[in-house]
């Protein structure tokens, strides 16, 4: 199972989900003083260094708005983001957060040049990438990811289920196939 | 990665140079170390052992292939591994294995299709992705290796149409699978082309184009019928009113992919798009349209960009367009350089299902007819009909045309917009240009061709049937046509005209055209309503009553038969499911429920192995019986009843079986009916099967206490019947029987019936057994009269009271019973014994006319035996107080007193002859080896004096000679000397007994040594004076001369006055 999107990381703080998490653009954009002046990494920064340079340009916002709480608990999961579009890993589903991501997952998974045809769903729920948006999409994913998992069939369960959730989180859900 | 590869071969070239030992230690420690995991593997949990197996897979696959045809079959056998996970493992080292080594594939093929039908949709998954690899592999192999046996190719064959079949499966999952393998299999089976777009992976990959000609057993022309067929089906499915929308959207891409590598079916890809786009299924949620949609478009822009797309630009920007792309966005995806479109025209041209000169014919009238095409595929002719029509209906769409049909059409507007409308309208935004125009009537001509309308359809159909004329039956095409149109066909009639994204006016019913379109053969007037109930289409509210008809009667009643019957045939197959209660329980249900044949069926096919479907008749027999209860008070047992009827009547008629079915069956209905008891009693007179049957009868009596009289009377029934052994045991049965309190009344009562019927002058019918109706009265024969007894004469010696009854009927009995009578009371009074005080009694008492039983009662105890006290006591006491006839003291003559003996005599010896030779048997202890146990009352010595002496007034004198006559028989008891003492004893007397002399003479004759001895007696007779009793004197003188000259001597002591008497 793979989640394309900043706030999915705290799926792993679930057990049960075996989980990876990516960005989807060229670069890792965080929140910055202003929506038009966002923090800008590259995929080689590690978490360690984001925060480090967020708490020495401005400690009370990131720690305010929850950033550094967040790259914190990143750190302590894995190094560095991943980009997805990097990943030759084979996951069964994927869930974004953003119509555009979506796009972009299905752009780069439709580019690969098909090889063992196993199946990957990709899903996307749309979550506005702010902190509170995110806890409570985060919970709709979570309940979404166990619902997946407890079926037998996921495959053959996942149109209902996502009607479901569809009717559930007055949210509408995008959901395709593609190919390994 | 591929360096490390490059790195490793170097090192194993290098190693050859160190010693060949250390490779081989090197090979050892793999194997061994495959060894060890294999083992583990066995013992392990499923986690455990996926990890050990892909070890070993990666051991032998990869570290040292050499070890992959040892180890094959050990891996294989995991394929029936409980975790679902382990045999998805097999499966993918099956892939591997074959792909390492192609030949394994011959071993493994059939191992695959067995995978393929696992009971686990996932496994069957990935054993479908498998073969979407392996296919290729089979097809590379059946090439290459010259041995390949054609059966492994068959039976690729053949799970390749299992896989297409499964594009109809009820899983979503099994059928995306089997989409992508529909996809790639197409991509195998048609011809790479210069423009195919192959991904760098599969450049090696095999495709039609390397097939040769002349193979023994892959045919060319077959393979492209193949793949032609399977871009026909997966095209079908794609137009399915209710495929999902995962279903939609990897037969979208599947098309994409199939137009890049394959460009000759741009057409029908771009087609499928366009019909797709404009007739999105009902079924899919908002949600769905729109992911749908973007997938469309994605596909659109994908195809859009490859360079065979040229001729289809137009309609792939159209479709964009409306897709919300923006034209210039179009523009940066449409390939720059345009290729010449003759080239590809000649090139798709070789290939059948190319479409270039039917697209082209709208536009480049000097192309030749499309004649030139050898097989115009099905495809071609859709695809050209949309174009004529189209052309026909631009010059028909005047803005008051429009208008009018966007006003007619305002009546057939559906209430609630659709979603897939509501999610894909864009305002038009160029209304009324020329091109917006254009796109109108193509829209309008792709629903109308759709629905089976238009003069370009019309022109189509015509030129096919043309075509398939000129192939002489080989245009195998529009058979297949018509299965897409169909489809279509359903689409555009009715609510369908909502269709989305574009102005109403153009989804308006064309009646209003129609007075135009004069040239056309059909008006298409009809169109305005739906013609029938199911043209109506997709949107229609599916009603199952509307598709489909009742039954007739006699129908239902055979499909239910042929239903039953099939469960019933099904029986190993469910057995080895371990589902046979169900099937049982579902069984009894069903055939309870049936009248008639089912059940006969059912009961027939139980009878066949009754051991083998025990359990099923005992399920029928219970659900039967509930069934009457369910409906009390007024249910009828009769079905019940048949049921056990048969079942009884069944193992009865077939031949002995030693398990004692009948007696469980008899034992564990729930009630035994009156025909049911009828079997049980034939089966009790099987000689064969008495026993059994008479203890299961038995255990009725004992066990159903309800109904237990009649059950007894079945037995009772039995004891008199004409078979010896089925008598005998129902006697046996009874007597057992006899000791339960509450039954000895009703068994008695029925013996004592029985015997009744003795007093009666004929025999009553009922011992001729049921049915046999003797008015007609027949005499009493031995038979009979034994018939009525048997029961009776079993329970006397267990009941000695009742030998009072059998007195009582035997006085009023006819002669010839009463002789019956004493013939066959022989074992049963010896049974009771002399001690026995009821026959002491009956003895004492003996009613009038029972004296001839009585004697015989006497007889037969004393036969063997000395007669007791008592029974002596008895015998004189009623011999001298109530009936004086000699007779009865026979038996106990030797238990009666010397004098009683003598007294009697006269009597005796005046009975008949054997009745006499008996009492001297009886008296001289000869009748039998035990004799001489009994101890006579009389010597034989005294008995013969006592004949001398009985009275002559008493008794005549020839009964007395004759009983002397007897004794002088016994010639082992009067021995010369007991004469002697006899002779002495009489010649004492005074008077002399009469028959004296002839005793002598006759002692004489038998013992002529006593001669001497007589002298002696002779002698002393002169002293008495002999001649004063004249028939002694007589004797005397007889002796005298038989006795000469020894008798001389006594001659000369005569005086003289009897001497001449002698000389005389």
């Amino acid at each position: 199972m793979s989640c394309v999107s900043h706030v999915s990381l705290s799926l792993h703080s679930k057990r049960g989900f075996d989980v990876r998490s990516f960005g989807t653009g060229t670069h890792v954009k965080l929140p910055g003083p202003a929506p038009d002046k966002p923090n800008i990494y590259d995929f080689k920064t590690t978490y360690e260094q984001m925060y480090n340079d967020l708490v020495r340009k401005d400690k009370e916002l990131y720690t305010q708005n929850g950033i550094l709480h967040m790259l914190d608990r990143n750190k302590r999961i894995k190094t560095r983001p991943e980009r997805f579009q990097s990943c030759k890993e084979q996951f069964d589903l994927v869930i974004t957060c953003e119509e555009r991501v979506y796009d972009q997952v299905l752009e780069d998974l439709n580019s690969r040049e098909q090889e063992s045809l196993q199946p990957v769903h990709v899903i996307n729920v749309d979550i506005q990438d702010n902190h509170e948006e995110a806890t409570l999409g985060a919970f709709l994913i979570c309940e979404l990811c166990q619902c997946i998992q407890h079926t037998d069939d996921m495959e053959n369960e996942m149109d209902e289920l996502l009607q479901e959730f569809e009717e559930k989180s007055q949210r509408p859900f995008l959901h395709t196939v593609c190919f390994y | 990665m591929a360096s490390g590869v490059g790195e490793q071969a170097h090192g194993s070239v290098a190693s050859q140079f160190y010693s060949n030992e250390e490779e081989t230690a090197f090979d050892m420690t793999t194997s061994e170390k495959v060894v060890e995991l294999l083992n583990q593997a066995a013992l392990i949990s499923t986690e455990e052992k996926l990890i050990v197996l892909k070890q070993v897979q990666e051991l032998i696959i990869n570290k040292d292939p050499s070890l992959l045809d040892n180890f094959l079959d050990e891996i294989i056998a995991f394929q029936t591994d409980k975790s679902i996970e382990v045999r998805k493992f097999v499966i993918g080292f099956i892939e591997e294995a074959c792909k390492r080594d192609n030949e394994l594939l011959l071993r493994l093929i059939a191992n695959l299709n067995m995978l393929m039908r696992d009971e686990s949709v996932n496994v069957v998954k990935k054993a479908i992705l498998t073969l979407t690899q392996l296919y290729k592999v089979a097809l590379q192999v059946s090439l290459s290796v010259s041995d390949m046996q054609e059966a492994c190719w068959d039976m690729m064959t053949q799970i390749k149409e299992d896989v297409l079949a499964l594009l109809d499966s009820d899983n979503d999952g099994v059928r995306t699978h089997a989409i992508k393998f529909t996809e790639s299999l197409i991509i195998t089976l048609s011809p790479r082309t210069p423009d195919s777009d192959t991904p760098k992976k599969q450049e090696g990959d095999i495709s039609l184009d390397k097939i040769p000609k002349d193979h023994t057993y892959i045919r060319y022309d077959t393979l492209c019928e193949e793949g032609k067929s399977a871009l026909e089906q997966l095209l079908k499915f794609m137009v399915h009113p209710a495929i999902s929308s995962i279903n939609l959207t990897t037969a979208l891409g599947s098309l994409a992919t199939l137009a890049r590598q394959r460009p000759m079916f741009m057409s029908e890809v771009v087609q499928a798009y366009e019909t797709l786009h404009a007739n999105l299924p009902p079924t899919l949620a908002k949600s769905q349209v729109s992911s749908v949609r973007k997938n469309l478009k994605l596909h659109l822009v994908s195809v859009l960009k490859h360079p065979s797309s040229v001729d289809f630009q137009g309609q792939i920007s159209t479709l964009l367009l409306d897709l919300g792309m923006s034209q210039s966005e179009i523009t940066r995806c449409t390939p720059a350089t345009v290729q010449p479109r003759k080239r590809l025209h000649h090139d798709n041209a070789l290939f059948v299902l190319a479409d270039a000169p039917l697209a082209e014919d709208d536009e480049d009238k000097e192309e030749p007819a499309p004649v030139v095409t050898p097989k115009p595929s099905s495809s071609v002719g859709t695809q050209s009909a949309i174009d004529l029509t189209a052309e026909f209906l631009l010059p028909l769409l005047t803005p008051d045309n429009v208008a009018n049909l966007v006003l007619i059409s305002m009546v057939y507007l559906p209430e609630v917009m659709p979603a897939s409308f509501q999610a894909t309208y864009t305002p038009v935004e160029s209304a009324g240009t020329d091109a917006q125009i254009k796109h109108l009537a193509r829209l309008m001509a792709t629903q109308m061709t759709g629905a089976g309308l238009g003069p370009g359809l019309e022109l189509c159909k015509a030129r096919d049937e043309e075509v398939k004329e000129e192939d002489g039956g080989a245009g195998e095409s529009s058979s297949k046509d018509p299965l897409i149109i169909r489809k279509l066909s359903a689409v555009s009639l009715g609510q369908a005209i909502s269709v989305v994204g574009a102005p109403a006016a153009y989804k308006t019913p064309i009646t209003e055209e129609a007075p135009q379109i004069k040239k056309l053969p059909e008006p298409i007037l009809p169109t305005s309503q739906p013609k029938a109930p199911g043209a109506s289409g997709r949107k229609k509210v599916f009603k199952l009553a509307d598709v489909v008809q009742p039954f007739s009667e006699a129908q239902i009643e055979k499909l239910s038969n042929m239903a039953i019957k099939r469960i019933l045939l099904s029986e190993k197959v469910i057995a080895q499911s371990g589902m046979s209660h169900v099937r049982v329980k579902l069984l009894a249900r069903l055939v309870t429920q049936f009248e008639g044949g089912k059940k006969n069926d059912l009961l027939q096919f139980i009878l066949e192995d009754m051991r083998g479907r025990s359990e099923l008749a005992f399920s029928l027999l219970y659900h039967e019986y509930n069934e009457y209860l369910s409906q009390q008070p007024s249910g009828s047992l009769d079905s019940y009843e048949h049921c056990l009827y048969t079942l009884l009547s069944g193992l009865q008629e077939k031949p002995e079986q030693r398990d004692g079915l009948f007696t469980k069956l008899v034992l564990e209905a729930p009630v035994i009916t009156d025909s049911a008891l009828e079997v049980i009693q034939r089966y009790c007179e099987d000689e064969s099967r008495v026993y059994l049957g008479m203890s299961t009868l038995k255990e009725l009596i004992l066990k159903r206490p309800s109904r237990q009289y009649q059950y007894l009377n079945v037995l009772l029934n039995l004891s008199s019947h004409e078979k010896e052994k089925v008598r005998s045991t129902a006697l046996s049965f009874i007597k057992r029987m006899y000791e339960k309190e509450h039954l000895k009344d009703c068994i008695e009562k029925f013996a004592l019936t029985y015997m009744q019927f003795l007093v009666h002058p004929n025999p009553p019918s009922l011992l001729f057994g049921a049915g046999e109706d003797t008015e007609v009265a027949s005499p009493w024969t031995e038979e009979t009269v034994r018939q009525c007894l048997y029961l009776y004469l079993s329970l006397l010696p267990l009941n000695h009271r009742l030998v009072h009854e059998l007195a009582a009927v035997y006085t009023e009995a006819i002669a010839d019973i009463k002789r019956s009578v004493l013939r066959v009371i022989e074992q049963p009074i010896r049974g009771m014994g002399m001690s026995s005080p009821d026959l002491l009694l009956l003895v004492e008492n003996c009613p009038k006319g029972a004296e001839t039983l009585v004697t015989r009662c006497l007889h037969i105890l004393t036969d063997k035996v000395p007669p007791s006290p008592e029974l002596v006591e008895r015998v004189r006491d009623l011999y001298h107080k109530r009936v004086p006839d000699v007779r009865f003291l026979i038996p106990v003559i030797n238990g009666l007193e010397k004098n009683e003996v003598i007294q009697a005599l006269p009597k005796l010896i005046k009975l008949n002859p054997i009745v006499v030779k008996e009492v001297f048997n009886r008296l001289l202890g000869t009748q039998h080896s035990e004799g001489s146990s009994s101890m006579s009352p009389l010597t034989p010595g005294e008995l013969l004096i006592a004949l001398h002496n009985i009275d002559s007034s008493k008794c005549d004198m020839k009964s007395i000679i004759k009983a002397t006559n007897l004794c002088f028989g016994e010639k082992n008891v009067y021995t010369s000397e007991v004469l002697a003492v006899v002779m002495q004893q009489l010649m004492e007397q005074t008077p002399l007994p009469i028959l004296l002399m002839r005793t002598v003479i006759q002692s004489l004759t038998m013992y002529p040594r006593l001669a001497g001895f007589v002298m002696n007696i002779l002698a002393r007779l002169i002293l008495k004076q002999v001649w004063k009793y004249p028939k002694v004197w007589e004797g005397f003188v007889k002796c005298c001369q038989r006795t000469k000259p020894q008798s001389y001597n006594v001659l000369l002591q005569l005086p003289p006055p009897q001497l001449p008497n002698i000389l005389s």
